[in-house]
């Protein structure tokens, strides 16, 4: 098996064109994966630039009144991981900013998609776009040619006379051109971890093998199923049409098609249907109970209990802030109710999309692509669900020094000093470990070892019973 | 060494072999001769092993080898018309390769001397095959096969397109082949060449052996004369 992928790799060497397109393809490989180090490196830096700078605003606002910082508000920023450079994922279009402010919970923006003049159908070009576009066509492309040139040139009779089968000489094959496509998915790794300026963690380590053990797997199944296409068909033009034809339809059709069936399934609310649903619970409470003068006028009843008075103007703390407090603990529930069910058609949408992956290979690649690197929808809801509680606990603290720091009702022009704003900490994102979410990539690992198996066991049998000659 | 007895073939309705029946024996010669068409390839197919005869028996050093492919291959060597080596080897590298496929371990210094006695001039056996003529790639071939030590070697028109001197040179090496104990089949429509290599000659036509004789006793002249009157009828 050695000898063959060796004389196969030695073939490519020596033969002008394959040379030249296999040099190309590295160093293209190598300029995208380094130019897309240092493209997260300097995004990066302008995120830890912004966030200076947004904290530098907010511990020299001076003294203020807390409703009018919570207004000022703060910003989220969600920090690139390495990986990101070999996958962009969904924060092309997501986005990774949130502005976190008191009564509103706001939608993460500044998306590169959405500010980028050169908008294009694949985005920018990153190394995921080769590795699971262009590499899995030369997959394709080098298999077929190497199976048809056995055929073609009726090298098949002599070979097997020498007492090799015909399932090695095809897994020979099969495996050469693969263990070629891993190698290139290599450097290019390398080249990322190399140029990576951050050291290197073992959730990054695991997340890099994992990223190895994906795009290997595909890259098998791609050179498996064209080997036996290339093999029923003796190297014939029909396999490589075929094989081309089904590599079209993973990539273009069936995730259109399966996309547009899920959202049918798992309709989402439009998003001016979510903010007035979001808006009418708020002011009528949750579903038409509990509105909002109700729910004053218990709080103040409650209070004026507590502190022994008739009036708001009597009591020793500011109404306001706990009336705001209260505005926003409902407001919370409320997104909760509506986020909670936004997030359970998503989680249905995505889990349906996984599951597609047993009927397309790649969708499955392509989720774990991007859920390895820590740019799937899964990271970027993540994000938000921890960016939201911290705006809980940041609202929460002005709030609570507007009721207790020492104004009272309808003081709004009472300050607080700029010590206590500094006290309240930044927001700062961890991106989880992979072992915290490698449950929800278990449909997509599943589908594509199945798919591995299935297309080997074809593989090894079809080639086992074939007989070359009789075709 | 070779036997073939009453062994028919039939591609669905087309017969291609009838009760063919014939025999080579160790240190043998044997030539088929035919129009295309005639069977001489799917012979040597069935006794490669890459086709199950319909009836009838095929036995290759006591063997059938298409229910013992892999230990036929470990006997027989086979050169077809044109011997179809990697192009980007040299001739050289070519041999050390097949002979690895075929596990047979032999020092470059051995294989640099069965190509030198195979007839290819040793400033060639570097030069990529690329730039061999078809005698040059033939010789590769035939150094494949002497490599192998293999007991029978299946030839499929050999000669096929090689000028004269190559053509003889080819004889003087299967006789030497011979002499040494190979088992020879070949299949050709040269008459000449198979009267100056074979010592038994079949003649075969429309899948059946209509002619058997010795070479030393036919001229050439003879043996067109009869092989164009089979033809013919």
């Amino acid at each position: 098996m050695i000898r063959i992928i060796l004389n196969e790799w030695k073939g490519w060497l020596r033969t002008g064109q394959f040379r030249w397109l296999i040099i190309f393809l590295v160093l293209i490989l190598a300029a995208v994966s380094y130019f897309g180090v240092q493209d997260v490196a300097k995004r990066q830096a302008r995120i830890d630039g912004s966030k200076q700078e947004v904290r530098d605003q907010w511990e020299n606002m001076g003294a203020s009144n807390p409703h009018g910082a919570a207004h000022f508000g703060s910003y989220a920023f969600k920090p690139l991981t390495a990986l990101s450079a070999l996958d962009e994922g969904v924060n092309l279009t997501a986005g990774r900013v949130l502005r976190l402010e008191g009564h509103v919970q706001n939608e993460i923006v500044h998306s590169s998609q959405s500010q980028s003049v050169f908008i294009s159908y694949f985005g920018p070009l990153k190394a995921s776009i080769l590795l699971q576009i262009v590499i899995p066509i030369l997959i394709i492309f080098l298999t077929f040619y190497g199976i048809k040139g056995e055929h073609e040139q009726g090298r098949v009779r002599l070979l097997m006379v020498q007492g090799i089968s015909y399932f090695r000489l095809i897994f020979g094959k099969v495996i050469s051109v693969w263990v070629f496509a891993v190698l290139v998915l290599l450097i290019t790794l390398i080249i990322q971890l190399l140029t990576f300026n951050e050291s290197i963690s073992g959730d990054l380590l695991l997340r890099t093998g994992l990223i190895v053990l994906a795009y290997g797997s595909f890259y098998l199944i791609i050179g498996s199923i064209t080997g036996l296409f290339s093999l029923k068909w003796s190297g014939r033009s029909s396999a490589l049409t075929t094989m081309l034809a089904i590599w079209v339809v993973w990539l273009i059709f069936l995730p259109k098609i399966t996309s547009w069936f899920v959202q049918e399934q798992y309709p989402l609310p439009s998003r001016q249907e979510f903010t007035d649903a979001m808006r009418e619970d708020r002011s009528k409470g949750i579903d038409g109970h509990n509105p909002s003068d109700e729910r004053e006028k218990a709080l103040k009843d409650s209070v004026l209990k507590v502190y022994g008075v008739t009036s708001v103007d009597s009591l020793p703390i500011n109404y306001d802030g706990l009336v705001m407090q209260a505005d926003e603990e409902y407001g919370n529930k409320v997104w909760d109710k509506h986020f909670g069910a936004l997030f359970g058609v998503m989680q249905k949408q995505k889990t349906s999309m996984q599951y597609a992956g047993f009927l397309n290979p790649f969708g499955s690649l392509q989720s774990l692509s991007m859920g390895i690197s820590g740019t799937d929808q899964w990271s970027h809801l993540h994000f938000q669900q921890e960016a939201e509680a911290y705006r809980r606990v940041f609202i929460k603290a002005l709030n609570d020094e507007h009721a207790f720091g020492g104004s009272r009702t309808g003081d709004w022009g009472w300050k607080a000093e700029q010590e206590f704003f500094n006290q309240i900490e930044d927001f700062h994102y961890k991106t989880p470990l992979y072992s915290k979410v490698s449950s929800f990539y278990w449909p997509d690992w599943i589908s594509l070892g199945l798919w591995l198996i299935l297309s080997l066991f074809m593989l090894a049998f079809f080639s086992r019973n074939a007989n070359p000659i009789s075709q | 060494m070779i036997q073939l007895s009453k062994v028919n073939k039939r591609y669905k309705t087309n017969s291609a072999l009838e009760n063919l029946s014939l025999e080579v024996k160790a240190g043998q010669i044997y030539a088929l001769l035919g129009a295309n068409g005639a069977g001489k390839t799917t012979t040597i197919n069935l006794l490669l092993g890459f086709l199950e005869p319909t009836g009838g028996d095929v036995k290759l050093d006591g063997l059938s080898p298409y229910f013992n492919r892999r230990k036929i291959s470990e006997r027989v060597a086979y050169i077809p018309e044109n011997v179809s080596l990697y192009p980007f080897l040299s001739g050289l590298e070519n041999l050390e390769y097949f002979c690895d496929l075929a596990g047979i371990d032999q020092s470059k210094a051995s294989l640099v001397e069965i190509l030198s006695k195979c007839g290819l001039p040793s400033e060639f056996h570097g030069q990529k095959v690329s730039e061999y003529s078809k005698g040059m790639r033939q010789k590769v071939g035939i150094a494949i096969a002497y490599a192998k030590k293999a007991k029978v070697l299946l030839l499929d028109e050999p000669a096929s397109g090689l000028d004269p001197a190559a053509s003889n040179e080819l004889t003087g090496i299967l006789k030497q082949l011979a002499g040494e104990g190979a088992t020879i089949l070949m299949a050709s429509h040269d008459l000449f060449r198979v009267r100056e290599t074979a010592d038994r000659i079949g003649i075969l036509k429309h899948g059946s052996l209509v002619e058997e004789l010795n070479a030393f006793e036919v001229s050439a002249n003879n043996l067109e004369d009869m092989y164009l009157q089979y033809m013919k009828n």
